[in-house]
């Protein structure tokens, strides 16, 4: 028996208040509650599980027809670009000269392959002749403003990559004396 | 101690705990009626969810975790009340059923007791937990526990010597 034995069984005399009946109401109120939830939440749990399933089958079906508009918007700006591109080259204020091999024979790491390239010459200026040094004959500088634009197409998505812009570029025409 | 799940009745379980719940989530809120909110809460809580009454440590640890969010919730309030209460006749809202001067003696030295030796006290003395309980429901270790309820008997034991 410790020390403490005398003054533990005197605080064991004190007895708590008790509680409010009020609380045990309000208890039985909160667990009842609860039992009634459980059976509503049971019931409702089929009609949970359509409204969740209808609810997905939706979301799949706004979902398809969004890829498939975005699909069309897709295709309809490569068409809308492929127009313009021959609208461009049948200028008669500009020239289109086609594009280099090397870049259409360039590859991708990621599995797109060349699809296109278009040199847009959109502004030409003759600036006269010229003479090269050390050389007595002259030469016609040119010099073009063009807009290069590169296609790109990964056959296996479908996806397709555009690089387009400026360039200028100038060339010097040995003119004969004739 | 029978599993609280077992209980058909909540009412035999609940009356047994009450008591010693309500005291101690008086240790933080003075006011019996706010206790009382707290000890519903914890216990439907615990209700619900088919605790075991040997994990009695979760149902203390509920009751201390709700009084210690009203505390940071209502503070001012809370604050106010105290202040109210402390100034109050203590025989407005007692803590205990007192029957003579010897306990409201006691009752009073145990009232001047630091929190978390009270705190130990009561769950001890009133609610029949083991340290290990006590120390679980605290967040302690069983050492401090312990150690906390022998202070707690000392200083009580001093301040009911007579001068």
């Amino acid at each position: 028996m410790n020390d403490f034995s005398e003054l533990e069984n005197e605080l064991r005399k004190l007895r708590p208040t008790q509680p409010s009946s009020v609380l045990f109401e309000r208890v039985g109120e909160a667990l009842k509650d609860r039992r009634v939830s459980a059976v509503v939440d049971a019931r409702s749990s089929w009609w949970r599980f359509k409204e969740a399933t209808q609810n997905w089958w939706s979301l799949g079906f706004g979902v398809a027809a969004a890829a498939v508009l975005i699909l069309f918007a897709v295709v309809t700006m490569e068409r809308r670009h492929e127009q313009q591109e021959t609208v461009a080259q049948a200028s008669t204020a500009s020239e289109t000269r086609p594009a280099p091999l090397e870049a259409e024979r360039s590859t991708s790491p990621s599995g797109f392959v060349p699809a296109g390239g278009t040199n847009v010459v959109y502004n030409t200026r003759d600036e006269g002749l010229h003479f090269a040094r050390g050389s007595e004959r002259p030469l016609r500088r040119v010099r073009y403003n063009t807009q290069q634009t590169w296609r790109w197409r990964n056959p296996e998505t479908g996806a397709s990559l555009r690089v387009s812009y400026p360039s200028e570029e100038v060339v010097l025409i040995p003119v004969s004396g004739q | 101690m029978e599993p609280i799940a077992s209980h058909e009745n909540w009412r035999t379980c609940f009356s047994e705990v009450a008591p010693g719940l309500l005291l101690f989530a008086r240790q933080w809120v003075q006011s019996a009626a706010d206790a009382e909110d707290i000890v519903q809460d914890a216990f439907v809580k615990f209700w619900r969810r088919n605790h075991d009454i040997g994990n009695r440590g979760l149902l203390y640890s509920a009751v201390r975790s709700l009084a210690l969010d009203f505390i940071r919730r209502d503070a001012r309030r809370a604050q106010r009340e105290a202040t109210a209460l402390a100034e109050a006749d203590p025989a407005i809202e007692p803590h205990f059923e007192l029957e003579n001067d010897t306990q409201s003696a006691l009752a009073a030295a145990m009232e001047s007791l630091p929190r978390d030796q009270r705190e130990v006290l009561v769950l001890k003395i009133w609610n029949d937990l083991t340290f290990g309980e006590i120390a679980a429901a605290l967040g302690i270790s069983q050492n401090t526990a312990a150690s906390r309820y022998r202070y707690a008997l000392t200083n009580l034991k001093k301040t009911l010597q007579p001068q």
